[in-house]
């Protein structure tokens, strides 16, 4: 697969809400208040109870694994937890690339839940798998 | 209302080593349930499911070390700081905050993770700042984690940002 700048990565999205959190609570320990409690997400300045930034984390590696193969390599990746994932969202990783360097493919990647708002932006580098 | 989170200990403080924590053998279970908990409610690709290696994202950690030992002085490291860094230790300030949140993360990676793994986890402290937000004056931190596996290869080297206020 020839790469090049513009190129978009297959996108991975998910609805959420505590069916997930709950999920990845019970595999990270994390069974945080402001993550299982609405009181607590809005004490915290949110509407309610909001998803883990760990958890959008691991949504963006799922579209880069699933874009580089299984022989593919995620190099580095970098995120800033910008905007609450709150209940009800749909949540879409996406992926652009930037820039293109021998076999080192640069990206910008980001969550953003159903109306476009950037919830974590970012950025990575990936080698594709042979 | 606080004027400054900083002194000249926590900005010295950049760099410390913190801690070492060492990883139970890492579960081929443990990266399954982490696989499907993180592609819910799809399934998992097979890859993860035969266990032939962990994602990327997998924390070892997860649910505490199988050994833990503090590197600051003075510090016994009877009190266990798993995530973020044992800042009572360092002596920094016994600030008082309403929220934290997870700022962001930056990770670099090595060799893989795979079944019977041994982890070793040495966390330092990077850099502390601060800045005007909507909730008031935040203090933005950085632990920064190196995991390397039991043939000293690099895993990956996390940057944590932490926001208080």
């Amino acid at each position: 697969m020839t790469v090049k700048v513009g190129d978009e990565l297959p996108t991975f999205t998910r609805e959420t809400g505590f069916a997930n959190w709950n999920r990845y609570a019970a595999v990270n320990d994390e069974f945080v208040p402001i993550h299982m409690d609405d009181a607590a997400g809005e004490a915290a300045g949110n509407g309610g109870a909001f998803g883990m930034g760990n958890l959008q984390w691991a949504y963006l590696h799922n579209m880069l694994r699933s874009w580089v193969g299984e022989n593919g390599e995620i190099l580095s990746i970098e995120v800033q937890f910008r905007s609450p994932n709150v209940k009800g969202q749909t949540v879409t990783a996406k992926g652009v690339v930037t820039a293109v360097d021998g076999d080192v493919i640069s990206l910008d990647v980001w969550t953003e839940q159903q109306e476009g708002t950037k919830l974590a932006p970012g950025s990575a580098k990936v080698k594709m798998g042979k | 209302m606080t004027e400054t989170y900083l002194n000249d200990t926590v900005i010295n403080a950049n760099g410390t080593l913190c801690s070492r924590s060492v990883s139970y053998p890492i579960e081929a279970s443990a990266i399954r349930k982490w696989a499907m908990a993180v592609y819910w409610p799809e399934p998992a690709p097979e890859t993860f499911m035969n266990a032939e290696y962990a994602p990327e994202d997998f924390d070892a950690f997860a649910w505490g070390p199988a050994s833990y030992e503090s590197l600051l002085e003075g510090d016994d490291g009877r009190v266990m700081v798993r995530h973020g860094i044992n800042e009572r230790a360092l002596g920094f300030p016994d600030w008082k905050f309403r929220a934290g949140l997870n700022g962001g993360m930056n990770c670099t990676y090595g060799v893989r993770m795979h079944v019977g793994d041994v982890i070793t986890d040495v966390k330092s402290v990077g850099e502390y700042t601060e800045r005007q937000g909507r909730m008031g004056l935040m203090l933005i931190t950085q632990s920064i984690s190196t995991w390397t596996n039991q043939n000293g290869e690099l895993v990956k080297r996390t940057i944590n940002s932490g926001i208080r206020y």
